[in-house]
């Protein structure tokens, strides 16, 4: 599939060669020395400035990468508005603005996962079974080269290959199913079709290595939750954490539920993170944007508390830069993930695992 | 209480043929204050406590363009507002002067400093506290500079900032004067201690790491976003304002707006997520009016390019009227209740 793997990891700061490279080990977690670096001179725009490698399992573990990159750009698996097509590159984008270093847990994020961008995921227009194939393909080539996914759409149909690919990779074993959302998307079909982004956890339960018990929705909300998408929740004993218990009992305790529920006996955990969970007065630039949500602080605890637990993928979908308002949305979406990772990065160094 | 003062701006408008009418602002100026000159006697002559200079200087900035269209912005936003505060109880007429704009030269950064140092030494000269309105994060370094001298090297000088960033870059891309920079050149002037300054709404990760090092190098205290989240805004600014205030003869107020969080203020150069909302800072304004006096306000990277129905503008308006609400609530220059609407003749 791929050309030459490269050998090792290697990293040039700021995406710049040439007479003004910034060539110290150290660069990309300092304040440019020589020129703006990444925050007005991207260079190639990649995630978080990592270096490109090939989705190709022998590239990856050649190169050692922890955490990999992969872009959805697909927004025809969708029931409401396009324009998720745009989210990997405006999350590309908006992480130009920070650095991989996070003082919150003092750690390059970067350099300790050896994060790899291995770019977008090709889909095909008008075709969704075959997008969600490549989706698949591509999850999977990550997954065999060792390393963790971080996975940004794209529509929220994107879980349904993603789940289908982590159950597959631990066919001996069992995975758990995170499913943060405003919407409960557990439409048996929609229309007939059964894997639209109405219908992740439901294809969620289908996998024969994923148990009910390991299954757990949080964020629920709103006129957009038709009665048989509640009646699945219920039918098949499932944890759904509404909104309104979120607000009552608190990020912390919440958190902890819904990720003791996908640990509880699993080998592996999908974490499918729509960005309609949270408010539409920090997340505009979503397909479905909706209010009383969780606020731009809460939803940066949860990402720091998910990352004391980690996941096998975490999927951040429905991200619409062009309903956005000054990079707010991709912004926050960014800090999301480089969150997640910072405190996944503590709590494994914490642990004597770096 | 000045029975010599005319009372019919604290009311709604009478209407006939000369009323004053809130949509037809006339002049814009701050809060529609007389515009002064920037002299010395002049400022002194106006016999007022604040001084309103606008910054429009974006040339020490790093990221997105557009702040320097901040100080237009914020006069026209603060045209929707009355001088009386009810919260408060306070006629804020009469407490300001707007002394235009500072003018800035092209592509010509260490001269417009000089331009910002002398504008802010003259309000202080005169016995004014200057309101600076940016402009890019990087106008505190000269205006910084201009209070420690205007208080002298026998004095202590107290700093608080707030903002989702430490700015402690000792350079950036060779650069010692940009915003990045900023509360690295500070902390450097003579008269100001470690102990008397404070950092609060750091959060995320453009806050590289020489930023924390030199932070820590320098015994700054930086309250971040994490520790305001467990301890609560009202605590974390009781700590910081306790430090600032404490044995100091003079104290600057710096409010990047950028520690707000960015649903609450878009229009920022950098917004970020997970800061300050909106209600928060009128528990800032009170506790900051506790302290009675200021010596300085900064108010910067407002970017209305990026705001979305005047959000923005008409919050960091908000933000500089509730601190000198504040302040003239705890000086007890209120309004007298028994003052009532005037009956149309």
């Amino acid at each position: 599939m791929s050309t030459t793997p490269p050998q090792g990891w290697t990293f040039v700061p700021h995406q710049h060669d040439g007479p003004a490279a910034h060539d110290r080990s150290d660069d990309h977690i300092n304040s440019p020395r020589l020129h703006n670096g990444v925050v007005k001179s991207p260079g190639l725009a990649t995630f978080m400035g990592a270096p490109y490698c090939v989705p190709d399992r022998d590239a990856i573990r050649a190169v050692g990468a922890k955490i990999c990159f992969l872009g959805v750009p697909w927004d025809q698996g969708q029931i409401v508005r396009a324009g998720t097509s745009s989210g990997p590159a405006g999350i590309r984008d908006a992480s130009t603005q920070y650095f991989p270093y996070m003082f919150e847990y003092d750690i390059d994020i970067l350099t300790f996962f050896k994060v790899v961008d291995c770019g977008d995921v090709p889909t095909v227009p008008g075709n969704n079974d075959r997008s969600h194939e490549y989706i698949y393909q591509y999850i999977t080539e990550c997954l065999e080269g060792g390393a963790k996914v971080i996975l940004v759409g794209g529509d929220h149909s994107v879980p349904i290959p993603g789940a289908r690919a982590l159950a597959d990779f631990h066919a001996d074993g069992k995975i758990g199913y995170l499913h943060i959302d405003c919407h409960l998307d557990s439409a048996p079909d929609w229309g007939g079709i059964t894997n639209t982004n109405g219908s992740g956890p439901a294809r969620a339960l289908d996998l024969a290595n994923c148990d009910r018990a390991n299954i757990a929705h949080m964020g629920s909300r709103n006129g957009l939750n038709p009665k048989d998408w509640v009646d699945f929740y219920i039918d098949n004993d499932i944890r759904m954490l509404p909104m309104t218990e979120f607000v009552e009992r608190g990020v912390e305790p919440c958190t902890r539920e819904i990720f003791d529920i996908a640990w509880n006996g699993t080998d592996a955990i999908y974490c499918s993170w729509d960005t309609d969970s949270l408010d539409a007065s920090c997340m505009p630039g979503t397909t479905a944007p909706e209010c009383f949500g969780i606020n731009a602080r809460e939803a940066i605890q949860l990402a720091r508390i998910a990352g004391t637990y980690g996941a096998d993928i975490l999927e951040i979908s429905e991200l619409s830069p062009i309903f956005d308002v000054s990079q707010m949305s991709t912004k926050l979406a960014c800090c999301l993930i480089y969150h997640y990772l910072g405190s996944r990065a503590r709590t494994l160094r914490d642990r004597g695992q770096a | 209480m000045n029975p010599a003062k005319e009372y019919a701006h604290l009311f709604s408008p009478q209407g006939g043929d000369d009323a004053e009418n809130y949509r037809a602002p006339g002049q814009i100026t701050f809060l529609r204050a007389p515009h002064v000159a920037l002299e010395v006697e002049a400022l002194r002559a106006a016999d007022t406590r604040f001084a309103f200079i606008g910054v429009p200087f974006d040339e020490g900035n790093v990221g997105r363009p557009g702040c320097e269209d901040g100080p237009r912005e914020f006069r026209f936003a603060s045209q929707e507002y009355f001088p009386y505060w009810f919260e408060y109880g306070v006629d804020l007429q009469g407490s300001a002067v707007d002394c235009c704009d500072v003018s800035m030269p092209k592509v010509n950064p260490t001269l417009a400093r000089e331009r910002i140092y002398k504008a802010v030494r003259i309000a202080l000269d005169a016995g004014l506290v200057p309101i600076i309105c940016g402009g890019d994060r990087s106008i505190s370094i000269p205006a910084a500079r201009a209070l420690s001298d205007h208080i002298g090297p026998d004095q202590a000088m107290g700093y608080l900032h707030f903002g989702a960033h430490l700015d402690m870059a000792d350079s950036w891309a060779g650069e010692r004067e940009v915003s990045t920079c900023a509360l690295a050149r500070i902390t450097e002037l003579p008269n100001l201690k470690a102990e008397n300054t404070a950092h609060i709404g750091a959060r995320n990760s453009f806050n590289p790491k020489d930023h924390i090092d030199l932070a820590k190098a320098r015994d700054l205290r930086f309250h971040s976003m994490f520790e305001v989240l467990d301890r609560g805004i009202g605590a974390v600014v009781d700590e910081a304002t306790e430090r600032v205030w404490d044995g100091t003869a003079g104290q600057y107020l710096s409010f990047n707006l950028n520690v707000m969080d960015a649903s609450a203020a878009p229009g920022v150069t950098a917004a970020e997520p997970g800061g300050l909302e909106s209600r928060e800072i009128m528990q800032v304004a009170g506790r900051i009016g506790a302290r009675k006096s200021v010596s300085l306000i900064d108010i910067s990277e407002l970017c209305p390019i990026y705001d979305v129905s005047g959000t923005t503008s008409k919050l960091a308006v908000c933000v500089v009227l509730r601190i000198m609400a504040a302040l003239a609530q705890q000086r007890g220059d209120t309004v007298d209740p028994a003052i009532k609407r005037p009956s149309a003749t």
